[in-house]
């Protein structure tokens, strides 16, 4: 039992995915979860109920005691916006990973080739990263990037702003540019289900202004993306974030990451992390 | 002609690479495979009993098996056919039970013998890299010859695709250059999972 | 552990990077468009990302993940988010001795005055997984290490042998100038079955 690890809430099922009940792990340890009627419910190994919320289109738990409500995102409420849910994709990497290289642009052009960037428009200018104390949420803003193809409603290439937050250690949420929407911002998260510390379930959800696409096409976009984040995940050696400084060598690019990094260490959430170069 | 496509799928993959290598424009119908199983709505299946994709339709041809596809692609583009295709392209159809499956398993959870698909997927290296050899002692790089065929195009995804599913192609330095190659041709498009070759872009 | 064996020339030709290993040490394996070979711990320092998933662009090995450069002495010399910076000396990867020699990729993770394995005039033949211990290897054969064993065959071969873990090494193996490449090729195959039978 480790408070500052387990009074999260973590995802761990999209709702409308839920039919016969089904067993999953979450922070290593078995849990089960299903339906009954309308109310999700989710037990641990024991058979005691754990907590549930739904939001967002998935069910959420905790094996603690959370000491606040699951975070909000209230702009995702407004009229107009459709809420994509994109489905789950398992990666073999610490959760801290695939949250920290959602955090990160500089790799858009190798990685995202010809969509979210492309040579010679590689350079990352410098934009505001800060803990915001108030919240206890790491926030990155102003961060502006040029973009082949930042959505599936854009028609071409455009430079695209961002702005990062991080609201509990296994979630980020991203507001981007909406192309057909100057002044609005389309809503990307990616919740982070930790199955093992080295291994976990990955589930984005959106809430976006398109009236063009289709659901389907909107859902095997943020699949092609993060699939091609996949290759790179799993590749990272170690599979566990390291938090001391030594082991890896930000750049200014790497603002969010140091951020995220040293807010991990600040609230005491190891799992998945690296404590000792190794 | 019509693809009714998913992004993430191996099989739908040879149809847009090999189109992409014909310069054949095709029009692609997303299709929510996961989470959304639309392959298995009563749209899809009134067009494809099998609920399987890929489904390709031209005029009133309807295609869904991905070596049928690729025939018909290439029907009028004999360079890109040999009289060896059809071992491949059963080689090649195998390959989804274990290369596969292994990768329909790590990715998105699909229920499998994963011990048994991922052993099946390493025989299965051993032979396409025996085959590579012997075809590199006589000069020759692609499946049946010196040139690419629906053999090589039947084959490169799920091949390329292995490590999703857990299995290394480390050891098989021939299947490293055949995939390279392939990654070479004119109009080459790739995948998730499958990188383009970033070397002579922008040189600095 | 003197020189192993890591591929074979032809295997990685100019502009090419491949994954390797010996041991417990990942490497990356490359060679430049001028022909020099180059074995580097499998690591970018910046994001832990594999640089055998990287690609050669000039005299350089670039990571996948965000396009940074190392020149041949292992040294990063170019940040793409950062164009305008040189880089300080000290973003760089380890690098190890790597030498090619008769159409062998050699490497050694130490210091050495050890001289290459002799090949006796043989050219290469081809490189195969086998799930079996490179010491055990060595054993089947009677062979005091496994850097280089010769067998007893109408081919003349010799295999280079790589540990790669405790199941598994790389055979690279080499035969006579004249041997037929395919007879030899499919020798290695059934030998390959014949040491996969054998319990452990």
């Amino acid at each position: 039992m480790n408070a500052a690890i387990d009074n999260h809430w973590y995802p761990v099922a999209m709702i409308s995915g839920i039919d016969a009940p089904r067993e999953t792990l979450l922070l290593g340890k078995k849990i089960s979860l299903g339906r009954d009627g309308g109310a999700c419910w989710v037990k641990d190994a024991t058979g005691t109920e754990l907590p549930t919320v739904e939001r967002f289109g998935h069910l959420w738990t905790s094996p603690g005691q959370p000491n606040r409500d699951l975070f909000t995102i209230p702009e995702a409420d407004s009229p107009g916006r459709r809420l994509v849910d994109v489905g789950s994709v398992k990666v073999k990497c610490s959760p801290l990973r695939a949250v920290e290289n959602f955090l990160d642009i500089a790799h858009f052009p190798f990685v995202h080739t010809d969509i979210l960037g492309a040579e010679p428009h590689t350079e990352v200018d410098r934009y505001d990263v800060k803990i915001r104390e108030e919240v206890d949420e790491v926030w990155a803003t102003k961060v502006k990037f040029y973009q082949p193809q930042a959505a599936k409603s854009a028609a071409g290439g455009i430079t695209t702003e961002y702005m990062y937050r991080v609201p509990a250690p296994t979630c980020s949420v991203l507001y981007k540019t909406c192309p057909p929407r100057p002044g609005e911002w389309d809503i990307i998260t990616l919740f982070v289900q930790p199955l093992t510390d080295e291994w976990c379930e990955v589930w984005p959800w959106m809430a976006l202004y398109d009236d063009d696409s289709t659901m389907s096409e909107m859902v095997s976009f943020q699949q092609l993306i993060f699939m091609q984040d996949r290759s790179i995940l799993e590749n990272q050696l170690p599979r566990k974030l390291p938090l001391d400084p030594g082991m890896e060598v930000p750049t200014q690019a790497d603002m969010t990451s140091v951020a995220y990094r040293r807010w991990l260490k600040k609230i005491g959430y190891t799992y998945g992390a690296q404590l000792v170069a190794a | 002609m019509i693809l009714y496509d998913y992004v993430l799928s191996a099989s739908c993959y040879k149809v847009r690479l090999m189109a992409a290598l014909l310069g054949t424009p095709l029009t692609l119908r997303a299709v929510n495979f996961h989470p959304g199983r639309e392959h298995k709505s009563p749209e899809m299946l009134a067009l494809n009993p099998k609920g399987t994709l890929p489904i390709l339709t031209d005029g009133d041809t309807v295609l869904t098996d991905s070596a049928d596809i690729l025939r018909h692609l290439t029907a009028d583009h004999p360079e890109w056919r040999s009289t060896d295709d059809d071992r491949w392209l059963a080689f090649a159809s195998a390959l989804n039970a274990s290369l596969g499956l292994a990768r329909l398993h790590d990715v998105i959870g699909y229920d499998a013998d994963i011990d048994k698909a991922r052993a099946a997927g390493v025989a299965a290296l051993r032979t396409l890299e025996a085959h590579l050899t012997e075809q590199r002692f006589d000069g020759l790089i692609f499946l049946t010859g010196s040139k690419p065929t629906i053999a090589d195009i039947a084959c490169f995804p799920n091949i390329a695709l292995a490590p999703d599913g857990g299995v290394s192609l480390d050891p098989y330095p021939s299947v490293r250059l055949w995939m390279r190659a392939i990654r070479s041709l004119p109009g080459f498009i790739e995948m998730p999972g499958i990188h383009r070759l970033h070397e002579l872009a922008h040189p600095v | 552990m003197d020189w192993i064996a890591v591929g074979l020339k032809e295997d990685v030709p100019p502009g090419f990077v491949i994954p390797s290993r010996i041991a417990d040490t990942e490497l990356a394996v490359w060679c430049s468009p001028s022909g020099t070979y180059h074995a580097w711990s499998d690591r970018c320092p910046h994001r832990g990302m594999r640089l055998s998933h990287g690609f050669v662009r000039g005299e350089t090995l670039a990571c996948i993940y965000h396009g940074w450069q190392y020149n041949e002495a292992g040294s990063c010399h170019y940040i793409p988010a950062h164009p305008k910076l040189t880089p300080p000396d000290t973003i760089c990867v380890p690098t190890y001795r790597c030498i090619e020699a008769g159409g062998v990729i050699w490497v050694s993770l130490t210091e050495t005055d050890t001289p290459l394995p002799a090949l006796g005039g043989r050219r290469t033949v081809r490189s195969l997984p086998v799930s079996m211990s490179a010491p055990d290897l060595a054993a089947h054969f009677g062979a005091a290490g496994f850097t280089t064993i010769a067998v007893v065959s109408d081919h003349d071969v010799l295999l280079a042998v790589q540990p790669c873990t405790d199941g598994e090494c790389m055979i690279h193996a080499l035969a006579a100038p004249d041997a037929d490449r395919s007879a030899v090729s499919h020798w290695l195959e059934d030998l390959r079955a014949t040491l996969e039978r054998v319990p452990a």
